[in-house]
């Protein structure tokens, strides 16, 4: 009998494969570690970021899922709550204990109870709609708050990217 | 590019020697010429280095296998660490610099960068999903090879550190010793893994072990790294080279320390606070264990707030975050009296005010009931004395809507007693009496009373609803709030509750007084006239969450049992607890309690004052209880004699006397 991490991850890696919820697909990136994952989010519709696939790797730890997994997406991003090199920063993604950003509530941390799919349906919808309060990348804030037709643009220019048409 | 470093390393040693030997010609001048050459030296121990490289390499490929890229990282970076640290202990050891001396701190690194991947190795074994028996026939060659070579040298520094007295050796034999406490843990660590691997079913008690493994090693290495900086601050100078690693060490015992701590409490709560799910529990929910994602078969526990978790998960949970996983109720903070959660207040609250009159279940098993009846008592509870008046009118009634039931139910004309009277009767006495509240109930199920004033029920409690399917979803979720309103609900609800306790205490002491000054021969009053007592204690506890759970009846019956014989017909007194007026309960546990005649002393429904010995089963749905039999008992005797004033007189004290009266 393996850990049980180890037996979570795979029940979650059958159950998505299994029932995948639209726009979502996620897998560990080889059969031999499941502690790694790369997801492909699809960009909501109705979004600026609509038509877009974004490359996401998941890495979590070995005391899952006790302790949330992190986040970060390997492709460009241009968005209020994801940081410039990928990482994202949604409260769900954080443990309760630690605030990096000081507003979230301990009811929309991390739990147990939470799983990789409900994890990348939240950042579907952070997708769509961006939280502006917390500034993980402040110029997007400021820019979709201020000025969203640039916002918006260069949105689809990272969604063209990501399916690779000349921008 | 390490073949190449290596190639043109080997080239130039080859060359270096070749040059010697082509100029000495024979090999003892060949020697010397080269331990002469500063530029030969160097090339030499370079030649060294890339020999122990290989060696590591060839070590590594034979106990290893391939590193994964995390475990390489990681080796890297406490390489580049303990190299630093190297460094700053040449600066104590300066005066003995030398080649030998080099070659074994090189040795030293060497083992060093085993052990760690050792230790990798062993911790990647949980989150593997095959091991061949590859893997364990490396893993236990190399954990034997170093825990053999750790000794020796250990021993080696030992004796030469006796012998010559304290020289570098004594760092040696300390870096030793400490990795041979992470060997003595790698190795455990690996057996409790081999263990669980071999068993099916996951193993529950390893995380405690290895936390306790954890906690034991880390005490060891703080001891030898204090011993070791003392020893070596005595001798020599502040040893600055491991205080990193001291820090490190310092800080993992602590935090295994407080997860021992914190999980002893997580342990001790499972034990005592929470209940462990009955099987009926497990079918009713969907036998998940959201922690885990497995099937719940045994060892599950239930949360205040109704959730259930296997125990083991939840321990583990525990050690982080006193909350639960689903709800993030703070359970350290709920007292578990609160694990009765009441269902939302207001959803049933409607249909119990429209019920203007209406059927009283009068069935004690009624299925299905159980769940819901919280919630008719939870606004009546609630709102106090504002229900008081209304609560005589839909007391009467069993909530419609509630229709899943009501076959059975016996209708009734409901009489309208004056409760305010009765309730302010309470709230007077329990303000005189002052009593400090009740303590909160440990186990909310098990738990006997701690007022041992009432009499057990007679009959038994209702049997479990078979089935929750007649509720619909939002029924079942309304059951579960945890807004604020609903937590409002509660505490005025156990406020409440602890008011009615209190006079109910005043009550039965009162009685007791009474009953002692009497005269021994009540039995002839008692053969005549004895009025049956309506003692309310029910002990059926109601939970509102999809799967109620209800007491052992055999205790309370046997207790019951025991009374009748004993006060068989002695004088029977109604102590009715006065207490806050609670709207309907639609259901009623102990069958025709108010209902029955002078004549039925015998019968086994009839309840008989109690001594405090007897123990009753009660929780905090107690006040539902006993405002329904109450009100039952009004209602009854109002029946009888169509007198208002005796309702009254039955809520102060029933003795004899009054039951005379009343008669």
């Amino acid at each position: 009998m393996a850990g049980s991490a180890l037996r979570r991850l795979m029940a979650e890696y059958k159950q998505l494969t299994m029932d995948p919820p639209e726009g979502i697909a996620a897998g560990p990136i080889s059969e031999d570690n499941f502690f790694e994952w790369e997801a492909l989010i699809a960009g909501p519709e109705g979004t600026c970021f609509e038509g877009g696939v974004f490359p996401a790797r998941l890495v979590f730890p070995p005391d899952y899922p006790l302790s949330p997994p992190k986040m970060k997406f390997i492709c460009d991003m241009f968005h209020p709550n994801i940081f410039a090199d990928g990482r994202v920063c949604i409260s769900i993604l954080h443990a309760p204990g630690d605030d990096p950003m000081g507003y979230e509530l301990s009811a929309e941390r991390w739990s147990p109870v939470q799983s990789v799919e409900k994890i990348l349906l939240s950042v579907v919808s952070m997708l769509a709609e961006p939280n502006d309060e917390s500034g993980a990348n402040v110029d997007a804030a400021i820019m979709w708050r201020e000025r969203r037709e640039e916002f918006n643009r260069i949105a689809q220019k990272l969604v063209r990217k990501t399916l690779g048409l000349p921008t | 590019m390490q073949l190449v470093i290596s190639t043109v390393c080997l080239a130039l040693t080859s060359a270096v020697i070749g040059n010697a030997y082509l100029q000495k010609q024979q090999f003892y001048p060949a020697v010397v010429y080269i331990t002469k050459s500063n530029a030969s030296m160097a090339v030499i121990y370079i030649q060294f280095f890339v020999i122990v490289f290989m060696f590591g390499k060839l070590l590594r490929k034979i106990f290893l296998g391939t590193l994964r890229a995390a475990e390489f990282e990681h080796l890297l970076e406490r390489f580049w660490y303990a190299l630093t640290e190297t460094c700053l202990a040449f600066t104590v050891f300066r005066d003995d610099f030398n080649p030998r001396f080099v070659a074994l701190f090189t040795v030293l690194l060497f083992l060093k960068s085993f052990h760690w991947l050792a230790e990798e190795r062993v911790d990647f074994m949980e989150r593997s999903p095959v091991l061949g028996w590859l893997f364990h026939i490396r893993v236990g060659s190399l954990l034997t090879m170093l825990g053999i070579l750790d000794y020796v040298l250990l021993m080696h520094a030992y004796n030469s550190t006796l012998v010559r007295g304290p020289t570098v050796q004594l760092v040696f034999g300390f870096e030793y010793a400490i990795l041979l406490t992470v060997i003595a843990s790698t190795t455990i660590k690996y057996v409790l893994h081999a263990a669980e691997m071999r068993t099916d079913t996951p193993w529950e008690n390893k995380a405690v072990f290895l936390l306790y493994t954890e906690l034991v090693i880390g005490l060891i290495k703080v001891v030898l790294y204090l011993l070791f900086v003392v020893i070596m601050a005595k001798i020599y100078a502040l040893p600055m080279f491991v205080f990193r690693p001291m820090f490190f060490t310092i800080r993992n015992f602590r935090k295994a320390l407080n997860d021992v701590i914190m999980s002893r409490r997580a342990i001790r709560n499972m034990n005592t606070l929470y209940p462990d799910a009955t099987p009926e529990e497990l079918r009713q929910s969907d036998n998940i264990c959201i922690i885990c994602r497995e099937d719940m078969v045994n060892h599950s526990k239930k949360l205040p707030c109704g959730h259930i978790f296997h125990t083991t998960c939840l321990r583990s949970w525990f050690q982080r975050q006193q909350t639960c996983p689903t709800c993030r109720l703070n359970i350290l903070r709920t007292p578990a009296i609160n694990s009765m959660a009441m269902p939302r207040a207001d959803d049933a609250a409607n249909p119990a005010a429209a019920g203007g009159a209406g059927a009283v279940p009068a069935g004690a098993a009624v299925p299905g009931a159980a769940g819901v009846a919280p919630g008719a008592a939870a606004p009546g509870a609630a709102a106090g004395e504002a229900v008081a008046t209304a609560a005589g009118a839909a007391g009467a009634a069993a909530a419609p809507g509630l229709d899943a039931h009501t076959n059975g139910a016996v209708a009734r004309n409901a009489g309208a007693p004056n409760f305010a009277d009765i309730f302010g009767d309470a709230s007077g006495l329990s303000n005189l009496a002052g009593l400090p509240p009740p303590p909160p109930l440990l186990s909310p199920f098990m738990m006997q009373s701690p007022f041992g004033y009432f009499t057990p029920p007679v009959v038994p409690p209702p049997p479990m609803p078979l089935d929750l399917t007649r509720f619909n979803e939002e029924e079942l979720l309304a059951m579960e709030g945890n807004l604020r309103q609903h937590i409002e609900e509660r505490l005025k609800m156990l406020r409440n509750i602890s008011l009615m306790v209190d006079s109910a205490n005043l009550l039965m002491q009162q009685y007791q007084l009474l009953v002692a000054r009497l005269p021994p021969p009540a039995t002839t009053t008692a053969t005549t006239t004895t009025l049956p007592a309506a003692v309310a204690a029910a002990a059926v506890p109601v939970n509102s969450s999809p799967n109620p759970v209800y007491d052992e009846p055999s205790t309370s019956r046997a207790a019951a049992a025991k009374v009748e014989q004993t006060t068989h017909h002695q004088l029977s007194a109604a102590a009715v607890a006065a207490a806050p007026s609670s709207v309907v309960s639609d259901q009623v546990t102990i069958e025709d309690l108010g209902a029955e005649d002078d004549d039925d002393v015998d019968v086994d429904v009839d309840v008989m004052p109690s001594t405090a010995d007897n123990c009753v089963n009660v929780d905090n749905e107690e006040s539902t209880e006993l405002s329904e039999l109450r009100k039952r008992r009004l209602k009854f005797l109002e029946e009888r004699n169509n007198s208002p004033t005796t309702t009254t007189t039955t809520t102060t004290i029933t003795t004899t006397t009054s039951s005379d009266k009343t008669d």
